[in-house]
């Protein structure tokens, strides 16, 4: 079993302080759903851990609010309190549905949508929506903080961009327009507490003539590190809507992800499942049959 | 390693105790409190049989630093019966619904159904089976608990959670 000190920083700031000094012997916790089971699996990425520094007391970065055109997420929400949310049911309802298919009401409960970003899980629920929303997230650090794209944190699976000193404070996206339709949808191999096999989140919004104005396509675990798939696209930008288009994005973006990732055991299944899951979260956000 | 002091309330009393800074909130409730009802399954966050609740929401006590609780306010399955001893409605049904075979997923399960039914006064079938989705039972098929679960909700009241006992 691993062992460690137990920090309690009274402010973010000195929370970044206190990683700031430890370093890597040092690491975050918030809801801990994703730590607490690497620690006990010993997980060797965890191996000189000796300090684990709690912010989930801290209550100032538990918030969700409307900021004019945008909407500002406190990086300790939890899974739950997005879910819940009426702000983001009306303005990015996909993303409450992503966040509803989070492990279990438990862990609903406990993890953070700040813990799940610094994570990096390629298989993260919540993060595809984001990507497609084209969120952004502030970091603060013991020099300041910063605002970037939530694309540019991620590095690699499970590593991210953030330095050693620098924590995940809030998450923001512009409100979606009011025509504009959102879906999310993902395979597991159950229906509760299944970790994503895959999973995709679409917006698309259709012009008065019939025209697609603007698409958004962010497939989950199928690259090290999440995206949207232009390729995919440009298919239906300016297009009106067909079934055979919405087959030819879905094509696309297995395209991509064999561009991506190359080519590997799991492609048979991958490719097809991924093709499927694309056509059919646009075929449902167009209702296009 | 420094243990840290922690200022809790479970089941109605105030707690102040040392933990080992790894100590998971199960392992202080077992093996300090003596609050065996509370049980260790996967360990990791899959099967529920830890559940108990905290600030009124279900969680998994394996996931969770016994160090963070300080000011928490928590409910284990020894918590829910009167001071003489009657079951708690939940308890009661589970019983008339042989809701449960071995018992062992039981404490996990009656305390994400008390976490549900203290917010949600008339549940569907259907978000009963969400609200006990994270607790697994491998012996009653889950129909008889979630038969329980709704007949409880039909005469459901809240108990005072937050009560402190003398």
């Amino acid at each position: 079993m691993f062992k460690y000190d137990y920090l309690r920083p009274a402010s973010v700031k000195e929370a970044c302080e206190l990683l700031a000094l430890h370093g890597d012997s040092a690491k975050v916790i918030a809801g801990g759903t994703d730590l607490m089971v690497q620690i006990r699996d010993e997980d060797k990425k965890w191996a000189n851990i000796k300090y684990i520094i709690d912010i989930g007391h801290l209550k100032e970065m538990k918030y969700i609010k409307e900021d004019g055109d945008s909407i500002c997420i406190g990086a300790l929400s939890s899974h739950t309190d997005i879910v819940k949310s009426k702000i983001l049911q009306k303005y990015a309802p996909f993303f409450c549905e992503a966040s509803s298919t989070v492990g279990s009401p438990q862990i609903r409960n406990m993890g953070t949508i700040g813990g799940s970003i610094g994570n990096a899980s390629p298989a993260s629920d919540p993060v595809p929506p984001l990507i497609a929303l084209d969120a952004e997230v502030k970091v603060v650090g013991t020099s300041g903080e910063r605002t970037v794209l939530l694309k540019s944190i991620f590095a690699n699976s499970y590593k991210t961009t953030l330095k050693v000193d620098e924590i995940i404070t809030e998450i923001s996206f512009k409100k979606m327009p009011t025509e504009a339709k959102s879906v999310f949808l993902k395979l597991g191999r159950r229906k509760a507490l299944a970790i994503s096999r895959m999973n995709v989140g679409v917006i698309v919004v259709v012009d008065s003539m019939g025209f697609v104005s603007d698409v958004r396509i962010a497939p989950g675990c199928i690259f090290a590190v999440p995206d949207r798939v232009k390729i995919a696209e440009d298919v239906l930008l300016g297009k009106v809507p067909t079934r055979e288009l919405l087959v030819e994005a879905g094509k696309k973006v297995s395209e991509e992800m064999i561009n991506r990732t190359g080519i590997r055991p799991s492609t048979e299944f991958k490719k097809p499942a991924i093709e499927s899951l694309t056509t059919r979260a646009l075929s449902q956000a167009l209702e296009v049959e | 390693m420094n243990k840290i002091n922690v200022n809790m309330i479970v089941n109605g009393e105030v707690v102040s105790i040392l933990v080992e800074p790894n100590a998971r909130l199960l392992d202080t409730l077992r093996d300090n409190l003596e609050l065996t009802g509370t049980k260790e399954g996967c360990g990791v966050g899959e099967c529920g049989a830890c559940t108990v609740i905290v600030d009124g929401e279900a969680v998994n006590s394996c996931m969770i630093l016994a160090a963070s609780m300080e000011g928490k306010v928590i409910e284990t399955i020894e918590g829910l019966g009167g001071d003489n001893g009657e079951l708690h409605i939940l308890q009661e049904k589970f019983i008339e619904h042989s809701a449960l075979q071995c018992g062992f997923c039981t404490p996990g399960l009656v305390m994400s159904a008390k976490a549900f039914l203290d917010v949600n006064d008339k549940p569907t079938r259907e978000e009963i089976k969400t609200a006990i989705s994270g607790n697994l039972c491998r012996c009653t098929g889950y129909s008889q608990i979630v038969d329980a679960i709704e007949d409880a909700a039909k005469d459901y009241y809240v108990y005072d959670v937050c009560r402190v006992k003398k």
